[in-house]
């Protein structure tokens, strides 16, 4: 951690920033200042309303590790980041004391921020436009680069609210800089300079026709819809989420494809789910999972002699690929875990997976089994690149630490 | 661990919201499990999710979605692919999601459970292992 105090701050060697984000905050109106100390980890703040012009000084520059989840709406972000901030422990919850509304998630470690916040039109503007919230238009990317790049360099932000029930734009609440930062929504990787910051991204690729049978899941019961309704609404937004968001998952780090089965045939109940974890290869701080053997191509079925599972059974694949021209490691699991030595069995079989213990990954799928996907390729999948990014977190800060006692050395 | 939900595959009505005189007074919750329940008899593990029941959506967002989609329906009425078409379809995806949110928020709020996080250590918070 920094030593980083007013008095000292002659033998600081230029990891205080002062900085005045000022399209941060001009949508308030406000003029009045806050300065904001840090002092080795602890923060005195005096608050005279808004943040237009900041001071701090962090440990060795950037502090937070930003990571980047990108899904179109109804695809399991929420659930994600619920195993994300549970690898981490501690549960995320809602800011205190603030907006009952916001779409922030607040735990020890970690700050979840919803990219919805960011949307420049509300929900009349969007309507007098004729644009959709997947629209570019809809949204500041100036103002997301800023506050993103803010937080990473230590530095406290006053972020909009978009309130999801209204439809407005609620006043702004204070987030302060986390050990890391995660960006939802609709667009981390959209805009090439927030993308450039990210140190990890995700992209969770539902196909067509698990999308919809989600959905019907989601919204039958709901007054209103039918069958028809919830069609009709993904066949709109599908040209937008086509142009503006798919495109996206070929800057992800990772990728998780959630696709039909193919243990079945020609079933499209959508119960039973096949599902990839696309790996890039030469990232930085991520050696992406293996089954048996690094770079082999492998077809597994666990079942057999010494597992017995229940139909259709559970089927894996491992091997390199190619996804957008760039080298991968492809993880597949195609059918359901019904029986806990099902799950213990292949992740006794899997390497690379960055637990801490003999079973981790079995007993984060136990601490959430009654979570969507907590019996499939989507929970295990899910709560492996938890690890990872847990895994990434810890070379991060580790390098850091180093660097400073490097220095002095020399 | 919980006891095992084995097979059962319940479609509970839910309660609707005491709001409007001509809404129905139940909603009920379609039964489309994506998850199988372990069928293996004897099962410790309760992979699954009781996913048929739940919470209603509060009245005022489940109004909002119920007015979106009559609003969408209207507004393409006249041009299938018009932007206010396709703005419209996406706000009834807005609502959707955020009804489905609140659902999910109602269900984490147990009065015992909110009191039991403050204070594990009371009587009436005490878990018992078998």
């Amino acid at each position: 951690m920094a030593i980083c105090t007013v008095s000292t701050s002659h033998s600081l060697h230029s990891t205080c920033y002062i900085s005045a984000p000022t399209r941060t905050t001009a949508h308030l109106g406000f003029h009045q200042r806050q300065v904001i100390f840090y002092t080795g980890g602890r923060r005195s703040a005096r608050r005279g309303g808004i943040v237009p012009s900041v001071v701090t000084c962090a440990a060795g520059g950037a502090n937070t590790v930003v990571i980047g989840l990108a899904a179109d709406s109804g695809c399991g972000k929420s659930t994600f980041m619920r195993r994300l901030t549970s690898v981490f422990g501690g549960a995320a919850e809602p800011p205190r004391g603030g907006n009952p509304d916001s779409n922030t998630l607040i735990s020890d470690t970690t700050t979840v921020i919803c990219l919805d916040d960011y949307h420049s039109l509300d929900r009349t503007g969007r309507k007098e436009k004729g644009v959709t919230a997947l629209d570019p238009a809809a949204n500041n990317f100036d103002l997301m680069y800023e506050q993103v790049k803010a937080l990473k360099d230590g530095i406290a932000v006053e972020k909009p609210i978009y309130n999801h029930v209204t439809g407005l734009l609620d006043p702004p609440e204070l987030i302060k800089p986390p050990k890391i930062l995660v960006i939802e929504g609709l667009h981390p990787m959209f805009d090439p300079r927030v993308r450039d910051i990210l140190d990890f991204s995700i992209y969770l690729d539902i196909s067509n026709e698990v999308k919809f049978a989600w959905k019907i899941q989601r919204d039958m019961a709901e007054r209103g819809h039918s069958l028809e309704s919830i069609k009709a609404s993904i066949e709109a937004r599908k040209p937008d989420f086509d142009a503006y968001i798919d495109p996206q998952k070929q800057y992800a780090d990772a990728v998780i494809e959630v696709l039909p089965t193919q243990l079945i045939p020609d079933d499209n109940e959508g119960k039973v789910l096949r599902v990839k974890l696309v790996m890039k290869e030469g990232v930085k701080y991520f050696s992406p999972v293996y089954l048996f053997d690094d770079g082999s191509t492998i077809s597994w079925i666990p079942c057999g002699r010494k597992l017995t599972c229940s139909y259709p059974g559970i089927k894996f694949a491992y091997g390199p690929d190619t996804y957008f021209g760039k080298e991968v490691s492809v993880l597949e699991m195609d059918g359901q875990f019904d029986r806990l030595d099902e799950l213990i069995y292949v992740e006794s079989h899997l390497s690379n997976l960055s637990t801490k213990f003999y079973g981790e990954v079995t007993q984060q799928m136990l601490k959430h089994a009654d979570f969507p996907g907590s019996n499939n390729g989507t929970g295990l999948f899910q709560t492996i690149v938890g690890l990872k990014i847990r895994d990434l977190y810890e070379q991060i800060v580790a390098e850091k630490a180093a660097t400073p006692l490097e220095a002095a050395k020399a | 661990m919980a006891t095992t939900l084995a097979g059962v595959s319940v479609s509970t009505a839910r309660a609707a919201p005491a709001a409007g005189a001509t809404r129905p007074v139940t909603t009920p919750r379609a039964a489309f499990p994506l998850v199988r329940f372990p069928r293996r008899a004897g099962s410790r593990l309760a992979f699954a999710r009781a996913a048929a029941t739940g919470p209603a959506t509060p009245s005022n967002i489940s109004d909002k979605v119920s007015e979106s989609i009559k609003a969408a329906e209207e507004a393409c009425a006249g041009d299938p692919v018009s932007g206010e078409c396709v703005a419209a379809w996406d706000e009834v995806e807005e609502l959707s999601a955020a009804a489905s949110h609140a659902r999910d928020k109602l269900k984490g709020s147990d009065p015992l459970e909110n009191y039991c996080k403050d204070n594990p250590e009371a009587d009436e918070c005490r878990t018992y292992e078998d």
